[in-house]
């Protein structure tokens, strides 16, 4: 369990959710006969599986130990996120899947497709062709690739996706995303009621558990948040950016030197919610294309919106008086590599302190983490 | 012109200058395969010359990628210039005097070792000011996530914000409903160059330049058929510059189509008389992969010492179809398919890994290959991921496989030497040469 300052039965709850693989809501619900679906990329419109009555479920590779099975398909130049998670479909370990959906996110998690379709048996695995720029022409696309995978959810899984479902799904996502938001406007006072670590277990949380009960318990976590008063005694406010991380873990250890993670801009953090997807469109499926191509903060893949994405991080660093910022990547990942470069020289004009460190998927190398993190505290003045 | 504006074709100058030499030498004893090269090296001065031109004069001209149409900027009149070649040939093909240096230089930048070197160089050259600035740029966001990645970068390059910027997208998918979106792309590409350039697109002279291209790419098909032969026909430099030549430096020149018929009457003759530009033809592999920039160091070592040639690679492999000029609407569908489901390494590494079981398995049995060789270049990460597939596919042809790993451009990730070794180590283990 973290070390933060949460002390909430919604947190525990939360918590056990994203430190375990399946957990107690995953197994309820396979208990009570729910069907799970799972997916690549914070890409997908997880509504869409909602709608079908589905669980939808982000893969993780969490508790994974090693990559011996997976060794065989992907190489020591790939991302050991798609590594772990190949190991552990090898062994079974996602069996619990009634469905996937794969999109082209990046070369490492595409081939993911590949070698699924050939070495596991799950009953429906679909990819998707999502687009790299987030112009009209995208949008469309995009709305013609969530109509064809409706379709084929509905003839796989015998169950009607209406628009009026689409929509009930739409207003329950963004509930939990106007929760979120809540619980963000929270940190941006001096004494956060919530650290990082605990923040992130909580955003991984929602990818994995009904969004019903994970909006109710986001308002219990509210209520529970309410008028408390967190750490004071931190030595600089940081804020966390960059691609994949769901280890709550990772932020434990660089919260324990001393800095105190206020604000985030990760694709399992506040990107997935920072914006809400249009309930008032009349069609959902285009407010979802529009939403998960153009409107949502982007990541790295989609290459022209970098000046959106810095802005982004920008306003954040102002709102939530980061001092300084950590931009985590996971080794061989050239979407966030070239990013890096970037944001590098932009940090550096606008005297924004930055720390930039590569990671492997499992947690490792924590001494030399430790360090690095201690060294920019230091370099804060802190 | 101004030194910023001077330094940014220094390259192409000195280029200039180093072949112009070979060129004179080469048309004063031309030989059997003289013709052919000096023609190729003429193109890639004639297409640096009119870069040149065009940054002294203030004439618009495009930085372009690899796949965009040439046929549509040909028939536009509007010169450009391939911006991920400029390694291969300013930056320092066949031992240019700056490829150490230009490769410590872009060490110092800090970005991440494990990112593509192909990349990474040309965001040296940008940084270091070698590359034109052009009136606007086509991108291009595949076949990699690093092309993607670079291009975000490009764009936030102080010099080149204000340069417009439009990348076709190419989708996942390989369907009609994919090359119609992509045909949609192309469309919004020539609007885009139309905006930026004043240029306009005559659908009657790009029906011109395409019927030509057709021509071209026969031949080429024939030519590839050639290489069927045992023994090939050519060593690598000649098959290896099919597609630069109609997809780099420009399209629709019934010259370039008289090349592609020189070359395959040459390859006939060769064929018929026996007479392969390879003697003592033992290996014949397939290269999976794009060329090294120091293939001039490995391949005459496979030919002489092993007797190994390169019967098909990844370049000039292309599953070619010619394009309907019926109509705008087929041209342009027929223009997409070549961009992204043809031109090499969109072909193999944008879309499923079936692409590559196809490749393999066609050229395996077409080529009569006895091993393939997958490079495994530094920045194919998605390649790496399909290794396993690649060796499946060969394992159920009974053709040896060997994945080497290394770096295109920086043979100090794998040395030469170390790359000989395992070549050797291979041919040896498998009974082969
Ligand atoms: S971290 Fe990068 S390489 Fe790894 S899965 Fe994510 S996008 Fe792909
Ligand atoms: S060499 Fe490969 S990895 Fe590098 S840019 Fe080209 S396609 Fe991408």
């Amino acid at each position: 369990m973290l070390k933060g300052c949460v002390t909430s039965g919604a947190f525990e709850r939360l918590s056990e959710t994203a430190s375990t693989l399946v957990n107690p809501e995953m197994r309820r619900w396979k208990e009570e006969g729910g069907r799970i679906v799972g997916y690549f990329c914070s890409a997908m419109p997880a509504e869409m599986i909602t709608a079908a009555g589905l669980l939808p479920f982000r893969v993780r590779a969490t508790g994974s130990t090693g990559t011996e099975l997976s060794d065989s398909y992907f190489s020591s130049i790939n991302c050991s996120f798609p590594r772990h998670a190949f190991n552990m479909a090898l062994r079974g370990e996602y069996d619990f899947l009634d469905g996937l959906v794969i999109f082209n996110s990046c070369d490492h998690v595409r081939r993911i497709y590949d070698h699924w379709i050939r070495q596991i048996k799950t009953p429906f695995v679909q990819i998707l062709s999502l687009p790299k720029k987030a112009e009209d022409a995208q949008v469309e696309w995009f709305r013609d690739e969530l109509s064809i995978l409706r379709q084929r959810m509905q003839d796989h899984f015998g169950i009607e996706i209406t628009d009026a479902r689409l929509r009930e799904a739409i207003a329950l996502h963004n509930r939990s995303r106007r929760r979120l938001k809540e619980i963000y406007e929270l940190r941006k006072g001096l004494r956060p009621p919530v650290t990082g670590a605990e923040m992130l277990a909580v955003t991984v949380a929602g990818t994995a558990m009904p969004q019903g009960p994970y909006s109710s318990l986001l308002s219990d976590l509210l209520a529970d948040l309410a008028g408390k008063e967190g750490r004071a005694d931190y030595r600089a406010r940081l804020m966390i950016i960059g691609g994949l991380l769901d280890n709550p873990e990772y932020v434990s250890i660089i919260e324990d030197q001393g800095g105190l993670v206020v604000a985030d801009s990760l694709c399992f953090g506040s990107r997935t919610f920072w914006a809400d997807v249009d309930e008032n469109t009349h069609d959902p499926l285009t407010a979802l294309a529009q939403y998960y191509i153009a409107d949502r903060p982007s990541c790295a893949r989609m290459y022209t919106e970098y000046p959106k994405r810095v802005e982004y991080i920008r306003n954040m660093i102002k709102e939530f008086r980061v001092d300084g910022v950590i931009f985590q990547r996971l080794a061989f990942c050239e979407t966030w590599g070239f990013e890096q470069y970037s944001l590098t020289n932009d940090f550096k004009e606008w005297n924004i302190p930055l720390l930039c460190m590569d990671r492997e998927y499992v947690l490792g190398g924590i001494g030399q983490l430790k360090t690095r993190v201690q060294a920019f505290l230091e370099t804060l003045g802190r | 012109m101004d030194a910023k504006k001077e330094r940014s074709v220094s390259r192409l100058r000195e280029e200039i200058a180093m072949f112009e030499p070979i060129l004179e030498v080469l048309k004063l004893a031309p030989g059997e395969m003289g013709n052919l090269q000096t023609f190729i090296i003429e193109d890639i001065l004639d297409s640096h010359k009119k870069v040149i031109e065009c940054v002294e004069h203030e004439k618009p001209f495009l930085a372009s990628q690899f796949t965009n149409p040439v046929e549509i900027l040909t028939a536009m009149d509007i010169p450009w210039y391939f911006h991920v070649a400029h390694q291969f040939m300013a930056g320092g093909t066949g031992g240019s005097p700056h490829t150490i240096e230009d490769l410590e230089e872009m060490d110092k930048m800090g970005i991440p070792s494990d990112c593509c070197t192909l990349l990474k160089l040309l965001l040296y050259y940008q940084a270091a000011g070698l590359l034109p600035i052009p009136t606007a740029y086509l991108a291009l966001t595949e076949p990699c996530d690093g092309v993607a990645g670079m291009h975000s970068v490009f764009m936030n390059h102080p010099d080149w914000r204000g340069v417009p910027v439009f990348a076709p997208d190419p989708p996942y998918h390989s369907d009609e409903r994919a090359v119609d979106y992509y045909a949609g792309e192309m469309k919004r590409m020539v609007e885009f160059v139309e905006k930026h350039t004043g240029k306009s697109l005559d659908m009657g002279r790009l029906k011109g330049v395409v019927e030509e291209t057709n021509k071209g790419y026969a031949m080429w098909m024939e030519y590839n058929d050639l290489r069927r032969s045992v023994p090939t026909p050519h060593s690598y430099v000649m098959p290896m510059s099919c597609f630069y030549l109609v997809n780099d430096m420009g399209a629709g020149d019934p010259a370039k189509t008289k090349w592609y018929q020189d070359m395959v009457a040459n390859a006939e003759s060769r064929v018929r008389e026996n007479r392969p530009e390879v003697k003592n033809q033992r290996i014949r592999l397939f290269w999976y992969d794009i060329q090294p920039m120091f293939f001039s160091e490995l391949v005459p070592w496979l030919e002489q010492e092993w007797g190994a040639v390169i019967a098909m690679d990844m370049v000039s492999y292309c599953p070619y179809e010619l394009i309907d000029t019926s109509t705008e609407d087929t041209m342009f569908k027929g223009l997409a398919k070549r961009a992204f489901l043809h031109g090499p390494m969109v072909h193999q590494a944008r879309g499923l890994a079936d692409n590559v079981i196809h490749d393999i398995t066609r050229i395996v049995k077409d080529y009569k290959i006895d091993c393939v060789v997958f490079p495994g270049h530094m920045g194919h990460k998605d390649m790496a991921a399909s290794a396993s597939i690649m060796r499946e596919v060969c394992r159920d042809l009974g053709v040896p496989f060997l994945h080497i790993g290394m770096d295109v451009c920086d043979k100090r990730y794998t040395t030469v030497e170390e790359i000989k070794n395992k070549m050797s180590h291979f041919f040896t283990a498998m009974g082969l040469g």
